[in-house]
């Protein structure tokens, strides 16, 4: 063993040096883990609870929608809804046939959940089911635990209770689009936007895309909260931790001023024909109902419609989708001639007692100007050529007041104005002059054309909203009513309303025609003046709105009526109307579509609207002028979608 | 304590058992305090795996699988220390050949798990020949070693076979890519040279050669994913969530722990899944973070117990083949537990080295109780004479 001998000596010194780096070492990582748990141990602590310890947003409650008495419009319903996240779910098509076992789960929504959870952010719920009964609900929450990444939970959805009576007022929320976003963050600076972007990203979260729901959006959206949730490094929420400091600020109520009930009863008279009614309460201008029919559920827009059904009404020849009663322009026909006669009175071109002899026609530059009379009126003065709705009369009357005076009163009782209601859309509608066709089509008036003006034909047109602003200011012999829709919330803030100021007398004598026409012999609507309730009377104005024109020689061989015609080619008849006639409260306008005349389609609607109102009392005081403050905040952001 | 385990009066039940007189003596002087303290880590390692796999249900066998693997690698390490001395010797060479064959069949052949190729696919097994060749070579210098001055011929030029056996594997575990392990082979390499007498002036030259060419290697062996966490090392914080992560994530997790932690299967950190590995080569920040500062230091001395205790042992053996071996194995042992601790605690770049008897994983747990046979059966076989 001598070699070892020689070895163990210098064995000993190298193990000796061996050691030694051995304990540097050891003391080394020693001295380190002192270091980090001992020396740094707290700032690590408050890393690690940083780590942990995430602030979610808590999306705020959206604000309701209340009609004039309460009844919500726009609310909220709690229902189970099941979401899956990407990164925690390992094979997604394997779980959504898993979940698909458990709730109906066509392959087709399996398909687009599968393709959106590869779009989104891997940490982004998407929603795999929402609005689960009752039993699924229980169903999913047994299955849930067995299935990593899916989260069963109660939601908040929109809903809208009175579904398609409301859709044109309201329009609806849907899920914030990337288009959405980017008008929602208009202005905001770069924290404020994430913190949007963020927030329209929880499953909750819907913004208004049309009507009210629009406009309103920052009314309604309420604060964000915050939540403190213990996650893991994955992101997935662990334990929630107590955190009412922070919680969410509900969004603000808006009540509108129309009575439910009456839109629900309007809505049912017209029946299957398409048109549009509005109601205003002449004392307020309060808007009472606002109707477009056929109308859509816009319950179906909250969570997504299918591009079928959305084609459908699209494609649909009744236009559910357009709001008729704001956004639709008509041309008024004989319900404008009390524009016409007010505006002769207020000029002076005729007297109201002066006559014109009615043949059937009416001789102007050398053409035949036909009265709807073909027998003719006879001798009529202004208050026989209203209750008759006579248009040689109103041919000669035009013609002596003129074009710019008609356009002047047509003004005076709100045409060609976009009444700002607090509701997306609306039209202006067209008063035609000289000036507005030199403008529009680069030519001078014709004289002609303000015969065509006289009978309200041609190139004026008008909203249904505005018809019965019309009527309302002549019920009110002449009061500068504006129409008004919020109650409470976001007020439309309008630089420059066009004010009015119309003579009482010369509204007293309309107001007399108007009740010619449905009380007097003569009158074009007498069948429908009586409202039904033993004693009150309407008072109101027929009108038939050419779809199309009459050729010469059609009406030599005589004028085609509408059960030969195609529905297409039919005329729109309206009727415009207050009650009760002795003392106005309510004025009205209705359009049917295609209806022919005003006083067989439009006039027995506008009654049984009337009716209805008069006998529920829908302009009685609302719920929020008793509870609420009436709040003339205007709506911060305004735009049109 | 004992150094061989006073156990005599129950041992003649012992003996009849095991029907050898030799392998009764062999018993009767085993290390057992040695033993316990291996068996008591596999044991803390089995209840670390279950707190770091707690919250997940797919790896809930995980400590169960690794307490059975260190049960079978428990029964070769007592295999292999009752062996006679001179089977491992005559092992050696052999195991090496074999071994350099297996990583060159890696190299054309590997399976790539994880990004680099270190599996070998042999019918049923699945080898990482890199972990055989830890204890080969450590087998393979020994022998080496013991041929070469039994005559005492001395000089420079007898080191430099042993230099070549330690590089050769050491460059085709670092080309596969495995930084850590091929440390590990290279520094129980040379602490085995170093011990066999390399000259001091030599040494010194290295250690300047090595400091010198560190740069080099830095930017023409490494590949940019290891350049990344050195890099880390110096700015942890420049990428928090990319090459830095890990590193972040393991010292909050071992700094929050304080002093005594946060309880067994209480530690945020692990329970929520923020280290990455935590159940394979950061499971210490586990453990520091759930026993805190108290929990990690008593871990480092058992470690440094074992170490030195395999030491002395070294040291007292009388055959320089014996000696050898194991302090290569015992090397072998130090430089994962350091490089481990190292890693986790921030020191040394993320290279991927177990913790030995804790960290899951099943080539490396077979490694460790092998080396920890060749250093027991060192032990028993101290007075066998070198043939």
């Amino acid at each position: 063993m001598s070699d070892l001998r020689d070895l163990d000596f210098e064995f000993s010194r190298r193990t000796m040096l061996a050691a030694g780096a051995g304990g540097v070492v050891w003391t080394t990582l020693l001295a380190r883990l002192f270091q980090l748990q001992v020396l740094e141990g707290d700032r690590y602590a408050s890393l690690a609870a940083e780590n942990r310890v995430k602030l979610e947003l808590a999306p705020p409650q959206r604000g309701r929608i209340l009609d004039r008495f309460g009844t919500p419009l726009g609310a909220h319903r709690r229902a189970g809804r099941v979401t899956l996240i990407g990164e925690q779910v390992e094979d997604v098509p394997a779980t959504l046939r898993r979940i698909a076992e458990l709730i109906d789960l066509p392959a087709d929504r399996q398909e687009r959940i599968i393709r959106e959870t590869a779009r989104q952010a891997s940490f982004v719920p998407v929603i795999v089911a929402e609005e689960l009964t009752y039993e699924d609900f229980a169903r999913m929450n047994v299955h849930a635990v067995s299935l990593p990444g899916v989260r069963v939970e109660m939601a908040s959805t929109r809903s809208y209770p009175r579904g398609r009576d409301f859709a044109h007022v309201l329009g609806y929320v849907a899920r914030a689009s990337e288009r959405d976003l980017g008008r929602l963050t208009e202005g905001a600076n770069p924290s404020e936007t994430e913190l949007i972007r963020r927030l329209f990203k929880h499953p909750d979260m819907r913004t208004g895309r049309l009507g009210i729901e629009y406009l309103a959006e920052e009314w309604l959206r309420g604060t964000v909260g915050r939540h403190r949730v213990v996650t893991n490094a994955a992101g997935r929420v662990i334990e929630e931790l107590p955190s009412d400091d922070l919680a969410p600020e509900a969004g603000r109520d808006v009540s509108i001023t129309i009575d439910a009930d009456l839109q629900r009863a309007a809505i049912e008279r017209f029946g299957d024909e398409s048109g549009a009614a509005v109601v205003i309460d002449i004392e307020s201008g309060d808007i009472l109902a606002l109707v477009s029919t056929p109308t859509y559920d816009p319950n179906d827009f909250v969570n997504g419609i299918s591009t079928s059904d959305y084609n459908a009404l699209r494609e649909n020849d009744r236009s559910p989708l357009f709001h008729k009663a704001y956004d639709g322009l008509y041309p008024p026909g004989s319900t404008f001639k009390m524009v016409v006669a007010a505006a002769a009175l207020a000029t002076g071109a005729v007297t109201p007692e002066q006559r014109v002899y009615c043949p059937g026609h009416y001789w102007f530059a050398g053409r035949k100007w036909h009265c709807w009379k073909r027998g003719g009126h006879g001798s009529v003065n202004m208050h026989s050529g209203i209750k008759g709705s006579c248009d040689a009369y109103f041919y000669e009357v035009a013609r002596l007041t003129g074009v710019e005076e008609i356009a002047k009163m047509s003004r005076q009782f709100g045409f060609g104005h976009r009444w700002d209601i607090g509701v997306t859309g609306g039209k202006a509608g067209v008063v035609p002059n000289d000036a507005w066709k030199r403008e529009a089509l680069g030519e001078q008036w014709y004289e002609g054309e303000t015969l065509n003006f006289g009978i309200g034909q041609g190139y004026l047109n008008a909203s249904p909203l505005q018809l019965a602003l019309m009527t309302a200011r002549i019920a009110t012999e002449g009061r500068d009513i504006r129409p008004n829709l919020i109650g409470v919330g976001p007020r439309p803030t309008e630089a420059e309303v066009p004010a009015s100021s119309l003579d009482p007398e010369i509204m007293q004598r309309m107001k007399a025609g108007m009740f010619g026409v449905t009380s007097e012999p003569g009158g074009t609507a007498r069948s429908s003046g009586d409202l039904g309730l033993g004693g009150p009377r309407l008072a109101g104005k027929t009108g038939t709105a050419q779809v199309r024109r009459i050729t010469t020689e059609e009406r030599n061989s005589g004028v085609r009526k509408g059960a030969t015609l195609d529905r297409k080619l039919r005329d729109h008849a309206l009727f415009v109307a207050y009650a009760p006639a002795d003392d106005p409260k309510y004025a009205i306008s209705v359009i049917v579509e295609h209806g022919e005349g005003g006083s067989r389609a439009a006039a027995p609607v506008a009654r049984d609207i009337l009716a209805y109102a008069l006998k529920t009392d829908s302009r009685r005081a609302p719920a929020y002028r008793q509870t609420a403050q009436r709040s003339d905040t205007p709506a911060s952001s305004r735009g049109t979608p | 304590m004992s150094w061989s385990g006073e156990i005599r009066t129950s041992a003649p039940s012992r003996a009849r058992r095991f029907g050898r007189q030799n392998n009764f003596d062999k018993l009767a002087r085993m290390p057992w305090g040695l033993v316990a303290l291996i068996v008591g880590l596999a044991i803390f390692g089995t209840a670390m795996l279950y707190s770091s796999t707690a919250t997940n249900p797919a790896s809930a066998d995980l400590p169960m699988k690794h307490f059975t693997r260190f049960l079978i690698s428990f029964a070769l390490m007592m295999g292999l220390a009752l062996a006679p001395i001179s089977y491992w010797k005559r092992a050696a060479f052999p195991a090496y050949g074999v071994a350099l064959l297996l990583l060159i069949g890696v190299e054309f052949f590997g399976d790539t798990g994880g990004g680099a190729e270190r599996w070998l696919e042999l019918g049923p097994l699945r080898l990482q020949p890199s972990e055989f060749m830890k204890l080969a070579l450590v087998m393979a210098v020994a022998h080496y070693y013991q041929i070469t001055l039994r005559d005492n011929s001395g000089g420079f030029l007898i080191h430099l076979p042993a230099f070549a056996m330690v590089l050769a594997p050491a460059a085709l575990i670092l080309r596969q890519p495995d930084l850590g392990t091929a440390l590990t082979v290279v520094a129980a390499g040379l602490v085995m040279i170093y011990f066999a007498g390399l000259y001091w002036r030599l040494i010194l030259l290295a250690l300047i050669g090595g400091l010198a060419g560190a740069p080099f290697a830095y930017f023409y062996v490494l590949k940019d994913y290891q350049r990344a966490r050195v890099e880390t090392l110096w700015n942890p914080t420049a990428d928090p969530l990319g090459a830095g992560y890990q590193s972040e994530q393991a010292k909050i997790a071992i700094g929050s722990g304080g002093w005594d932690g946060k309880g067994f299967t209480q530690g945020t950190q692990s329970q929520l899944d923020f280290i990455p590995e935590q159940h394979t080569d950061f499971i210490f920040t586990v453990m520091a973070e759930e026993f805190g500062f108290l929990g990690s230091a008593s871990m480092l001395l058992v470690w440094a117990t074992v170490i030195v205790w395999g030491f002395l042992i070294a040291m007292r053996c009388n055959s320089s083949f014996g000696r050898f071996a194991a302090i290569g194995a015992v090397a072998t042992i130090a430089f994962y537990v350091a490089f481990n601790v190292g890693m986790v605690a921030g020191l040394l770049p993320v290279v991927g080295i177990p913790m030995p008897l804790i960290s899951y994983g099943g080539t490396a747990m077979l490694t460790v109780m092998a080396a920890f046979g060749l250093i027991l059966s060192v032990h028993l076989h101290r007075d066998v004479k070198a043939p």
